[in-house]
């Protein structure tokens, strides 16, 4: 056995439903937002995000995310880079929802479990965050307003609003 | 010795100390306080931190039930009296009275327990998750579910959850009004509760049926999430001990930093410094592996004795454990979620999924080895030992040290004052008056009475297979069921043996705003008479009381609260139907918008559970077929007070509905005697909307009609008004479906003496699915489309959510 310690790394897994499948998560999260006043949204999608972290590779997380986070039938993955985000005129955002570090996340504990069951390394510690991707012309400070209402409980959640490719 | 994190009590007074102490959110009173500080002084030391926080958690109100457990002063007019303990006087004294040797372990264990066939036993507990559940939905019903259920698996040796039940009370979805600053609105509550109580039970593969919900806007800032599950368990297992020399077995999930302080927050108004520590998010699969293990280890007898990490986490679970031994714990040892927890942070973290075991040491070995397989991971603590005192060390650190019959028996009682003042009995006044068709159709459109389908269906309550009367009935599987039926054959692995089980809630706030008292008769009735409807056994049910109330430092509320103990307890003596367990959740009250106190109404839901001799001749509530016989069971009298009808009229006054036990048994006992032969073809309960609302649920969900005649229902002889008739909420009455041709068998089930109940034939249904109703003077008082009357009911709750 060599010695060689393994890099940590961070790594962002984004997995969704494929464009041509209907969305009702995302048709339900539409719903609520509009309720809470946001009447000009036109579209909302819903992915989810992993974040992975430990002694693991990009071809490993590559590994993982093909075979055990996505259902190749319905559902597609990317390795999430994080850019800044371009400014669109404020009709594409994207609100991911994290649960506070402070809170226990089962997800990212089974995902964790589950990595290592796949004979990779294990991770030190995983988290899962639900992405909304939204369509349609919103005032950023509204949006905030509307996802802390409706999509996430300040109490227990992280919610981060920004514009988004489309 | 040495003492960490000391926290100086032996030189303040009182009054600090309770400052103090609240800073922590340990809801300690100042008596409470002195006693702390009396104890350390003769031990002429400090108490550790951790000291005080496990007397905290072990004497808060919601382990030692303080408010049942102490003295009340009760004054009623002119009259005191001195309630020694409101707990052993009511419904300690009532399950007494009923002497039931089907009771295996009532009020001791983590559930009650009644025999089940020869060979089994149930084990059920109700219990309420509000205070989490209002500042987070999601997670606070889901750990309720979770919690519910370890209660059922740490009951004796350890019970298989065969189902969950569920309870609600909400604020109504279409609330329009304002809400303080971080509240959340009714509708964002009942959705996240019931997609937690959902993702819970339905991960775990247990059937969630027999729930309610009811809508008050009083409920806004504190909802009630009441949760319960039963459990199957082999007569063997009922009984557990712990013998001095066991090794003490953490197993399940991690303790992390999560949960700290839930039993003492949940002790306190809700007020906007809430822990967030006190809200966390439910690891249903955890918890699968940590119950398919330690079933599999309770078959092998690998362990003593078992109790679930609930509020206060380890150090009730090994408190409670070792209570009359004691206990030696090194904290080390426990598998941490993080890194760097302080002792009594371990102590008394509340995460999840956790349960402890009492384990003679040869079996050790082989106990891993079956948790191992499930992926369960265990540790072990320490051990029981003979020196009656709890001892807890974290490395070299002493972290508690404290006599155990100090910790469970040292909590001084404070005599509190109650006062009760009986409502005026005033006369219906007020609202406009509506003809009969048009209060049907809003009764039944009405957010307490309309389709809960909504929500249903999000529950799997198929799953184990045994599920034989669904909480969706009739022809389009959408009527509302009394009851359900589960045959839990899957776990007991006879399918020759028929013997099955319901479980029924009763509960209405409405009657309590006139008198808590008649309130908790009516609620145990309800129960019932829903078991009754089924095919369940009402001469063996069995009855978990759970009370919600507001502040009890409020001598009105306490006094409420004390009548409708006393009503519980009349109820179960009546009905000579034992409590095996309980629990009360107090001090749900906020501050509303503008900074005004806005206590709940005070809510007793009763949950029942009997026995149904054999599945095969369970009931459902639809009507069968045309031509069939129609029997009101029970007597109609006045009672309109705190009725749906008042409350769609906008009227108030009026006699709240008084339920008669003896009578009521009765006829309960009479209509399951006659469904034992098969007799009956459909039953249900009268309770909110009273006849008309029966009649109309039974027509439209087996699509026949019914011809009803007023002047032929049994009642009191001052009624003149069809609409009383029609509406009234007495208690104790059923509406049955029978064959022409049985009608003779059926009636000989029934007593003539005076106070057997009364039964007769009030209409028959028909093939033309239209509810008419002929009243007093023989006109038609109503005549409606069952049809139109289904589409109000079924519209209510997908409109109000949108």
């Amino acid at each position: 056995m060599s010695a060689r310690p393994m890099p940590m790394a961070t790594h962002l897994i984004e997995v969704r439903l494929r464009p041509e499948f209907s969305d009702a998560e995302g048709a339900s999260a539409l719903q609520l937002l509009q309720a809470e006043g946001l009447s000009s949204l036109k579209e909302a999608r819903v992915s989810r995000l992993y974040r992975i972290q430990g002694p693991i590779t990009a071809t490993q997380v590559q590994q993982a995310a093909r075979d055990l986070l996505c259902d190749p039938i319905t559902q597609e993955h990317r390795v999430v880079v994080p850019v800044p985000a371009p400014l669109n005129g404020m009709n594409f955002w994207r609100v991911e929802v994290w649960l506070k570090p402070s809170v226990h996340d089962p997800v990212g504990d089974t995902i964790v479990s589950a990595i290592a069951d796949m004979g990779l390394p294990r991770p030190e510690a995983a988290r899962c965050a639900l992405v909304y991707r939204l369509s349609g012309r919103a005032a950023k400070p509204a949006l905030e307003r509307a996802v802390a209402r409706a999509l996430a409980n300040p109490l227990i959640h992280d919610a981060v609003v920004s514009e988004a490719h489309p | 010795m040495t003492v960490a994190a000391e926290f100086g009590v032996l030189d303040r007074t009182p009054k600090e100390l309770r400052a103090q102490g609240d800073a922590r959110h340990l809801s300690l009173n100042e008596a409470e306080w002195t006693a702390i500080q009396t104890h350390f002084r003769a031990l002429k030391r400090e108490p550790t931190l951790a000291e005080v926080e496990t007397l905290a958690q072990t004497w808060s109100e919601h382990c030692k039930h303080k408010t049942f457990t102490s003295p009340i002063r009760l004054t009623e007019g002119k009259k005191t009296r001195l309630i020694k303990n409101l707990f052993q006087e009511t419904i300690v004294a009532a399950t007494e009275a009923a002497r039931k040797p089907w009771c295996l372990s009532v009020f001791e264990d983590n559930a009650g327990v009644v025999a089940f066939g020869k060979d089994w036993a149930l084990a059920f507990k109700a219990e309420t998750h509000n205070h989490p559940s209002a500042l987070e939905p999601y997670g606070g019903a889901e750990t309720g579910v979770g919690g519910v259920i370890r209660d059922v698996l740490g009951c004796g040796l350890g019970a298989k959850p065969v189902l969950g039940t569920d309870a609600f009370c909400f604020g109504r979805p279409d609330y329009a009004g304002a809400l303080p600053e971080g509240a959340h609105h009714p509708r964002r509550t009942l959705r996240g509760v019931v997609s937690g109580v959902r993702d819970y039970g339905n991960r775990m593969g247990i059937p969630t049926a027999g729930g309610g919900i009811w809508f008050d806007d009083d409920y806004r800032l504190n909802p009630l999430v009441f949760v319960g599950t039963v459990g199957l368990l082999p007569r063997w297992a009922v009984k557990k001990e712990v013998k001095p020399g066991d090794l003490i077995v953490a197993a399940g999930g991690r303790t992390g930093r999560d949960g700290l302080h839930g039993a003492t927050f949940s002790s306190a108004n809700l007020a906007e410094n809430a822990p967030t520590s006190a809200v966390q998010i439910g690891h249903a699969i955890a918890e699968k592996r940590l119950l398919d293990a330690l079933l599999r280890a309770r078959d092998r007898r690998l362990y003593r004795s078992v109790t679930d990490c609930g509020a206060g986490g380890f150090s009730s679970a090994i408190g409670e454990l070792g209570a009359k031994c004691g206990a030696r714990v090194r904290l080390e040892a426990a598998p941490l979620k993080v890194a760097g927890l302080a002792g009594w942070e371990i102590w008394l973290s509340e995460s999840q999924e956790r349960m402890v075991l009492a384990v003679p040491p040869k079996n050790l070995k082989a106990l891993e080895a079956v948790f191992a397989a499930e992926g369960c991971e265990t540790a072990v603590l320490g051990e029981f030992t003979s020196t009656g005192r709890l001892v807890v060390a974290h490395g070299a650190e002493s972290v508690v040290d404290l006599d155990m019959k100090f910790l469970h028996k040292g909590l001084p009682k404070v005599e509190r004052a109650a006062s009760w003042t009986p409502p005026p009995t005033a006369k219906p006044a007020g609202g406009a008056a509506k003809p009969p068709a048009q209060i049907l159709r809003e009764m039944l459109a009405h957010p307490n009475v309309c389709s809960r389908e909504w929500v249903i269906r999000q529950y799997d309550h198929e799953v184990q297979g045994g599920t034989v009367i669904k909480p969706l009935q009739g022809v389009r599987h959408d009527g509302p069921g009394d009851a359900c039926v589960i045959w839990p054959h899957a776990a007991v692995g006879d399918d020759s043996d028929f013997s099955a089980f319901a479980v029924a809630h009763g509960l209405n706030p409405d009657y309590g705003r006139l008198d808590p008292y008649w309130m908790a008769m009516a609620c145990v009735d309800e129960a019932l008479r829903n078991l009754t409807c089924v095919g369940a056994d009402p001469a063996r049910a069995a009855l978990l009381d759970n009370f919600c109330w507001a502040s009890p430092d409020d001598p009105k509320q306490l006094g409420a609260l004390v009548r409708a103990a006393e009503g519980c307890r009349d109820a179960a003596k009546g009905f000579g139907a034992p409590f095996i367990s309980g629990k009360d959740s107090l001090y749900n009250q906020s501050k509303d918008e503008k900074g005004r106190e806005l206590p709940i109404p005070g809510t007793v839901l009763i949950s029942a559970l009997a026995p149904v001799p054999d599945a095969r001749r369970a009931v459902t509530m639809d009507f069968k077929g045309p031509g069939n016989a129609l029997y009101l069971v029970g007597r109609t009298n006045d009672e309109l007070g705190g009725s749906l009808c008042h409350r769609v009229l906008g009227r108030c006054g009026g006699e709240v509905p008084k339920a008669s036990p003896a009578c009521a048994l009765d006829g309960f006992k009479a209509v399951h005697a006659a469904m034992l032969k098969g007799l009956v073809l459909s039953a249900h309960d009268l309770s909110e909307g009273g006849l008309a609302v029966a009649a109309a649920e039974m027509g439209f969900s087996g699509e026949f009609g019914a011809r009803l005649d007023l002047d032929e229902v049994a009642r009191d002889p001052r009624i003149y008004s069809d609409e009383t008739l029609l509406f009234s909420e007495t208690p104790g009455r059923l509406l049955v479906e029978v064959k022409p041709e049985s009608e003779g068998a059926f009636l000989r089930h029934f007593g003539r003496g005076a106070k057997a109940a009364p039964v007769r034939r009030v209409g028959q249904t028909t093939a033309n699915p239209i509810l008419k109703v002929v009243g007093l003077a023989g006109n038609t008082v109503l005549e409606e489309s069952l049809r139109a009357l289904k589409d109000a009911w079924q519209a209510t709750l997908p409109g109000m959510l949108k």
